[in-house]
């Protein structure tokens, strides 16, 4: 007790108490708070700003000082260790590693975590995807660290612990990683992501030796939490946190340390290996930042990121899709085209891999059964840029369609498509052409015109070119002024001309330009090629949407929950769709409603 | 007993506390000259949603303590099925035997002499970190907690944890 006789000097001893351990502090009775818990970050080893002492049912004040509190020698004050600001808040004891870590965020997280780069945020959320671990693998549990593909560091433990900071101490990426519609609309999709995680030959490979991941991707329950649980950034972080400490546990157990190596040799390597195969270090980084061996990797990207919406200076075409491809001028052209794009697939070897891959075919498919998806893949940055590096590479263009089931084993059609796709990409870049494409109505509108113009063709063959439209693939003017059926168009004229007129900005222009030069067109072949093919677009579009509905998609589960007595044909549809159709889930969701 | 036994009961658990304190909160006196009205902070359990944050609440202790129970109040703004709007915690054992108004506690969930500080508040930090779902205070934070989780109830309690940091 301080019964001092000259308090000024006299040293006081006390106990500073975290939920793990005690330490002794000799500090003098007249120090100030801000004393005291500098001589406290010296034997915790923990930055002062986030020292919070307790004493009597009181947080304590910087300003304050011992003595006036009260605190004498012998006596204990609590110590909580907070973590920084923004992150997630853990109590002191397990938290010790995890902050020390946090203090050192490392060079290689920059890479990951564009969200900090300056550039468009819609850039930003171009590379999220793989970083998420998306494919919901990150509940297999311990696999989080998938999400660092691109960084190839062979300390796992650190890795995915810098990962996981990385993304607690930025919810903002998490969040916005998660919102991107491409990746919910992935998240939402059961069956692609099995097909995805499936279809890659070394995850077969890992399947084959451990049946215990078969049955997790079998497991439609574990799948649907999975999902919900990437889908809920909240959840997610909450998640990752526990995993964490959960680790931390496991290695303190007697053992333990050998169970977890076993576990990281057993599962995580080579899932870590199937992912980097799958990826080739983060494909999308390689659409954006050049081939498989990305030159950024492991730096900091000081580099602005390439802006999506600068056109092509060298492109084939014009390109003149928009009004403002002047004010951006030549230098972001070229940025993107000096760093990233049009090099950044040399010579389709590396991409020919990726499109070849069946995870990648599978994903084509769904696309073109699934407009929902295209749409939203159509709206995110990265598929804008990369539609720009198509149309600059008709190699990689054909090499896609040649790998495309839509296309295989049609070879005009493959022809056909290689010579149009370049300025069919340039077309697609227009936003207005986008909204059509994706707009189911303007498709069967679209579709019905070209019966039409198809019966027409058939009936009064003699009356077509009087009427000024060439070939039924030609636009129908008026009503749809973008549709799907431009690109087609515009192809026939620049294959005659060489024109470059951009026909969707201004819909009067394009229907006289095409009229004009209809004449010069190549007659019958092509344009029953061209017809063919656009036809047999429109149809499988049109038929994607009819897919759509959750109604129609989950008729079989609608029917079940119908004949168990579940009458409310509105609930169901509603519980189905949040379960991604799982019945069983359905039910629960079902009957907690009520 | 007499006050002066409740005061003498008081004060050794407040020296006993503050010699060698309990895990996971800290206890005083609001005023020093007053050993019935305590002032608590409890650190918010590790692996809850309440997890970093200091949580301020007053006991205060009738002149008949240890028979009768004391009233606990949280100060700071706290969003649990068991813990009423205005911070009056309700709990099995701070209910006094003889009014069994709830018809289902036990007599020996209720409140017994031997409570003390210590007691009271390891008992209210395990229903933080798990309610008592059969008698909520909060009817809506009952709700969310049982319907909405990891949605508004999580929302709903980090919001607590970060003003309790602020004041801080």
């Amino acid at each position: 007790m301080a019964e001092s006789e000259d308090s000024g000097s006299e040293l006081i001893k006390i106990f500073v108490k975290t939920p793990k351990d005690k330490e002794t502090v000799e500090i003098e009775a007249t120090s100030t708070i801000t004393d005291f818990k500098e001589a406290i970050s010296q034997k915790f080893g923990q930055p002062v700003e986030q020292l919070c002492l307790i004493f009597a049912g009181k947080i304590l004040k910087d300003h304050e000082t011992l003595e006036k509190i009260g605190i004498k020698d012998g006596l204990t004050v609590h110590l909580v260790i907070r973590q920084k600001v923004g992150s997630q808040q853990q109590g002191g004891g397990s938290s010790a590693p995890a902050a020390s870590s946090t203090t050192a965020p490392p060079a290689a997280a920059a890479g990951t975590a564009p969200g900090t780069a300056p550039g468009t945020t819609a850039a930003a959320a171009a590379q999220p995807p793989p970083a998420a671990a998306p494919f919901g693998l990150a509940g297999l549990g311990g696999l989080t660290g998938m999400g660092n593909l691109g960084m190839g560091s062979a300390n796992f433990m650190e890795m995915q612990q810098r990962m996981q900071q990385e993304l607690l101490r930025n919810p903002d990426m998490l969040t916005q990683m998660m919102e991107n519609p491409f990746v919910q609309s992935m998240m939402s999709n059961p069956d692609l992501l099995r097909n995805l995680i499936v279809s890659n030959p070394q995850m077969q490979q890992l399947m084959e030796r451990n049946p215990e991941i078969t049955h997790m991707l079998n497991n439609p329950e574990l799948m649907r939490q999975t999902m919900e649980l990437a889908r809920n950034p909240a959840m997610f972080q909450e998640m990752m946190r526990s995993q964490d400490r959960a680790l931390s546990n496991l290695e303190s157990i007697p053992g333990g340390y050998n169970a977890l190596r076993r576990m990281y040799t057993d599962i995580q390597e080579p899932m870590m290996n199937a992912a980097q195969e799958q990826f080739g270090n983060n494909p999308w980084a390689s659409l954006v930042g050049g081939g498989t061996s990305n030159p950024q990797q492991g730096q900091e990207n000081r580099e602005p990121l390439p802006n999506p919406w600068a056109p092509q200076g060298s492109s084939t075409t014009a390109a003149t899709t928009t009004g403002t491809t002047t004010t951006t001028g030549s230098t972001t052209a070229s940025s993107p085209a000096g760093q990233g794009l049009p090099g950044g697939l040399p010579g389709g070897i590396p991409t020919s891999g990726m499109f070849n891959s069946p995870g990648m075919q599978s994903l084509m498919q769904q696309m073109v059964e699934n407009p929902q998806l295209m749409q939203n893949m159509l709206q995110a940055p990265y598929m804008q840029s990369m539609m720009q590096s198509m149309g600059q590479n008709p190699e990689m263009a054909s090499q896609i369609i040649g790998n495309n089931p839509l296309f295989q084993g049609n070879p005009q059609l493959q022809e056909q498509m290689r010579q149009q796709l370049p300025i069919f990409l340039q077309q697609m870049q227009n936003p207005e052409v986008q909204a059509a494409v994706t707009n189911p109505r303007v498709l069967q509108a679209i579709m019905q015109i070209q019966q039409g113009m198809q019966q027409l063709q058939a009936e009064a063959p003699s009356l077509l070119p009087g009427l000024g439209v060439p070939s039924p693939s030609v636009v129908p003017p008026g009503g749809v002024p973008a549709s799907p059926a431009a690109p087609a168009s515009s192809t026939t004229t620049s294959s005659s001309t060489d024109s470059t007129s951009t026909p969707t900005t201004s819909p009067p222009t394009t229907a006289a330009s095409t009229t004009a030069t209809s004449a010069a067109t190549p007659p019958a072949g092509p344009t029953e090629a061209q017809q063919q093919l656009l036809q047999q677009m429109l149809q499988t579009l049109a038929g994607g949407t009819a897919m759509q509905p959750p109604e129609v998609r989950f008729r079989s589960q609608l029917e079940q929950l119908e004949t168990m007595g579940f009458v409310n044909r509105a609930a169901n549809i509603q519980a189905l769709t949040a379960t991604n159709g799982d019945v069983n889930a359905a039910i629960d969701r079902l009957l907690q409603a009520q | 007993m007499s006050e002066a036994q409740a005061a003498l009961l008081l004060g050794k658990q407040l020296a006993d506390l503050s010699k060698s304190p309990v895990e996971g909160f800290s206890a005083g006196l609001i005023d020093d000259s007053d050993v019935f009205k305590w002032e608590v902070l409890i650190i918010g359990p590790a692996d809850t949603f309440f997890e970093g944050g200091f949580f301020k609440a007053h006991l205060y202790f009738p002149k008949e303590y240890p028979q009768k129970p004391p009233k606990m109040k949280f100060i700071s703004e706290i969003w649990h099925p068991n813990v009423e709007k205005n911070g009056e915690v309700c709990i099995s054992i701070l209910h006094e035997p003889g009014e069994d108004k709830y018809g289902y506690e036990d007599a020996s969930e209720r409140w017994l002499p031997i409570h003390t500080v210590e007691s009271i508040i390891m008992s209210v930090i395990s229903m933080l970190a798990d309610p008592n779902d059969e008698s909520p205070a909060n009817v809506d934070a009952a709700k969310d907690w049982r319907e909405d989780y990891n949605g508004e109830f999580k929302k709903k309690v980090r919001r607590c944890v970060r003003k309790s940091q602020e004041s801080v």
